[in-house]
């Protein structure tokens, strides 16, 4: 057992750190376009410094980092309060799916837009009939000449509306059995027939979009992985999605347990026990979360994939953020509540966290069958 | 970066997931706790293995191994819910080894590293603890009072026997007065104890999580194993992550005891909470999950469930930990926002 960084560990670590200090970016400006726009000229920034996807490998324009450098990558952004890049979804989605999966023609087309930022990626997958079934889903594709006109509509598209690309999966054959007969595409978003709805969540922005699709023409060169293959293909993307931002979602909440620790500190509420329980508790999940998403990174370098511990992060993440949130608003009162606290919006976002990236009851679902092998229900 | 046992301690692990499997099954558990005795030569077999001094300096008799060797075995120890004094023994060896002077070091380690003249150690009030692990088979006792500890020899102390839920390990009252300080880092030792005794914990709840998960596949209502209901499945997830949480929390208390001192005090203390609370909810939860059947005497999951009620209220219980948790950040917060 080794819980340091290593000699290039830590010199990746304090270049990237430097690097940082030298080009934060400063303040997010409010506004959902202008914080777009900011988070897009930060990925410009990083991909002229060779920072914007250390992940990906060195043929393609990445660093080739470890997995111990990627996770140190989000932390140091976490840590700075950086913004992540606005391109994400391509990043650590669409990129690693085509990288497996993408024709040459594809890789050589699609990645390095991808990481400068210049085409930005959307993901759309999930429908209003098919959430935690996603291969249930129903959109359509037909051939027609060399092209395929897809119809239907898609739910939960974040960056839709500044998106170039769509990972668009659709079923070819409504014949085949549900998982069989989907087909996993790139879809121009710039195009008629395709229309994009914001859809406002609860705490009043619309993050996320809704897709509306009528003969949207796709290229049958931009089918991914094969016809009929689409299911793969996107067990690629969905695997991905999980393990990619762990460490930055952990370094996210240490932060604002941290600012709230020192704001309850300040205004003497640490001196009630009840709350200093409270806030031990969610001191201690937050730290079982870091360790227990090393403690994946280390089997997952070790043997391959991650052990037992390795489908706990995202659930352990999305509670503990979900009850830090919750404690938060109750400890520091009602001014937390109020128009101009962060906290309370933060409150709001966190009900979402559950839900996005796979349902806690669907990861239950997935931790009871494939980690400890109960049967599954007939 | 490597968060992984090496190749000799995974052997050690092995070795006595075997060892105790053969020599400490669930009918000698039954046998020890229903016959309220040890099995004398369980605890013989394993100082004559060389277990009782596995992390006690080579100069007193031990192997000279780390805090991580013995959570190891402290983790398969609670696995099997071995009958045993050797918790204890380890705990009060810790406390002697790390904040006892040169003479007491010479005095006592020898016997604790041979298993021929036990220690243990406890919480104390005015020289008196009520619930005190195998205090009256030890040579030795530690009573920790504040940021004070004392140690006072078998002979010198009244040690009354009681009985507690958990008859798989035996109690004793302890009061003394006199005893000679230990005059070292008692935070460290402690912290230390407190990461063994976080690993039992852990072992306990792996193994009844195990347990209620083969239950579930056997046991069918409805014609169907209730591990397909996801009342029941959902139920034995929690588990699974209220174990590795707790597992997560004491080998990085077992390596900072090792490696890196300055982590120890704050991660030996989520250490304690997490092992206490994942014991606690994972006995319980096999409890539930072995429906009417895991109430009765005749099954063994209870064994468990009161060890770990026992071994979550040793040393500070989850309250006190949390609040020295949040003492520990929001100090180091005030000295970073200070610096």
């Amino acid at each position: 057992m080794d819980l340091t960084f290593n000699e290039s560990e830590s010199a990746f670590r304090d270049e990237l750190r430097a690097w940082i200090k030298a080009n934060h970016p400063g303040e997010e400006p409010a506004g959902e376009d202008e914080g777009y726009a900011f988070r897009r000229d930060w990925q410009r920034q990083l991909y002229e410094a060779g920072w914007a996807a250390v992940h990906w490998p060195t043929e393609f324009g990445g660093r080739d980092a470890t997995l111990v450098e990627a996770a140190i990558f989000n932390e140091e952004l976490a840590r700075a309060r950086a913004p992540f890049p606005a391109n994400v979804l391509g990043l650590l989605l669409a990129g690693p799916t085509l990288m497996i999966w993408g024709t040459d023609e594809q890789k050589q087309r699609y990645l390095d837009p991808i990481m400068s930022g210049e085409e930005i990626w959307c993901q759309g997958f999930s429908e209003p009939e098919a959430g935690s079934d996603l291969a249930s889903l129903k959109s359509k594709a037909v051939r027609d000449g060399d092209d395929w006109l897809v119809t239907g509509q898609k739910v939960w598209t974040s960056g839709a509306q500044y998106s170039k690309w769509c990972m668009f999966v659709a079923r070819t054959d409504f014949d085949a059995p549900k998982h069989k007969g989907l087909t996993y595409f790139i879809l121009d978003m710039e195009q008629e027939g395709v229309e994009v709805r914001p859809l406002r969540q609860i705490t009043g922005d619309p993050e996320f979009n809704e897709l509306f699709l009528e003969n949207a023409r796709i290229p049958d060169a931009n089918v991914v992985g094969g016809e009929g293959n689409g299911w793969t293909v996107a067990l690629t993307t969905l695997m991905n999605e999980r393990a990619g931002l762990a460490f930055g979602l952990q370094v996210g909440m240490k932060v604002a347990l941290d600012e709230l620790t020192e704001e309850l500190a300040a205004s003497g509420k640490l001196d009630d026990p009840m709350i200093a329980d409270e806030l031990g508790a969610l001191h201690i999940k937050c730290e079982i979360l870091r360790l227990t998403a090393y403690r994946g990174l280390t089997a997952t370098m070790k043997y391959g994939q991650p052990g037992p511990e390795g489908s706990l992060t995202k659930w352990m993440w999305s509670q503990g953020n979900q009850e830090l949130m919750q404690f938060a608003t109750k400890a520091l009162g009602p001014q937390a509540l109020a128009g101009g606290s962060s906290w309370g919006r933060a409150m709001l976002r966190s009900r979402g966290n559950s839900i996005e990236g796979g349902t806690t009851e669907v990861l239950k679902n997935i931790i009871a069958e494939r980690v400890l092998g109960l049967p599954r229900k007939k | 970066m490597n968060f992984d046992f090496t190749e000799d301690q995974h052997e050690i692990k092995r070795t006595a997931r075997e060892l105790l499997a053969k020599r400490s099954g669930l009918e000698q558990i039954r046998e020890a706790a229903e016959g309220d005795a040890y099995d004398e030569s369980l605890f013989t077999e394993l100082r004559e293995l060389g277990w009782t001094g596995i992390a006690i300096d080579e100069q007193y008799g031990g192997a000279g191994l780390g805090v991580v060797e013995l959570m190891i075995l402290c983790e398969e120890l609670g696995y099997a819910l071995a009958a045993s004094p050797f918790l204890a023994n380890a705990l009060g060896g810790l406390m002697i080894e790390h904040a006892g002077s040169d003479e007491q070091r010479a005095k006592w380690l020898p016997g604790i590293a041979s298993g021929e003249a036990t220690a243990t150690v406890a919480f104390a009030s005015g020289g008196s603890s009520e619930v005190v692990p195998d205090a009256d088979g030890a040579a030795v006792i530690a009573l920790i009072e504040g940021d004070e500890a004392t140690l006072v020899a078998r002979a010198d102390a009244d040690v009354e026997p009681v009985s507690t839920i958990d008859p798989t390990r035996r109690y004793a009252r302890v009061s003394a007065s006199g005893g000679e300080p230990l005059p070292g880092d008692v935070a460290g030792a402690l912290a230390r104890a407190e990461v063994a005794l976080s690993a039992e914990m852990v072992g306990i709840a792996q193994r009844t999580q195990e347990m209620a998960i083969e239950y579930a596949k056997e046991r069918k209502q409805f014609d169907t194993p209730i591990g397909a209901f996801q009342a029941v499945s959902h139920r034995c997830a929690q588990m699974l992550f209220d174990t590795e949480g707790a597992r997560s929390a004491t080998y990085f208390g077992g390596w900072a005891a090792d490696a890196d001192q300055s982590q120890l005090a704050l991660a030996a203390a989520i250490a304690k909470a997490a092992a206490s609370e994942a014991a606690l909810s994972v006995t319980a939860s096999s409890i539930q999950v072995h429906g009417g059947i895991g109430f009765t005497w005749e099954a063994d999951v209870h064994w468990f469930f009161k060890r770990a009620q026992l071994d979550a209220a040793m040393l500070g219980g989850t309250g006190k930990q949390r609040a020295r948790v949040t003492r520990l950040t929001a100090d180091s917060l005030a000295t970073a926002g200070g610096a």
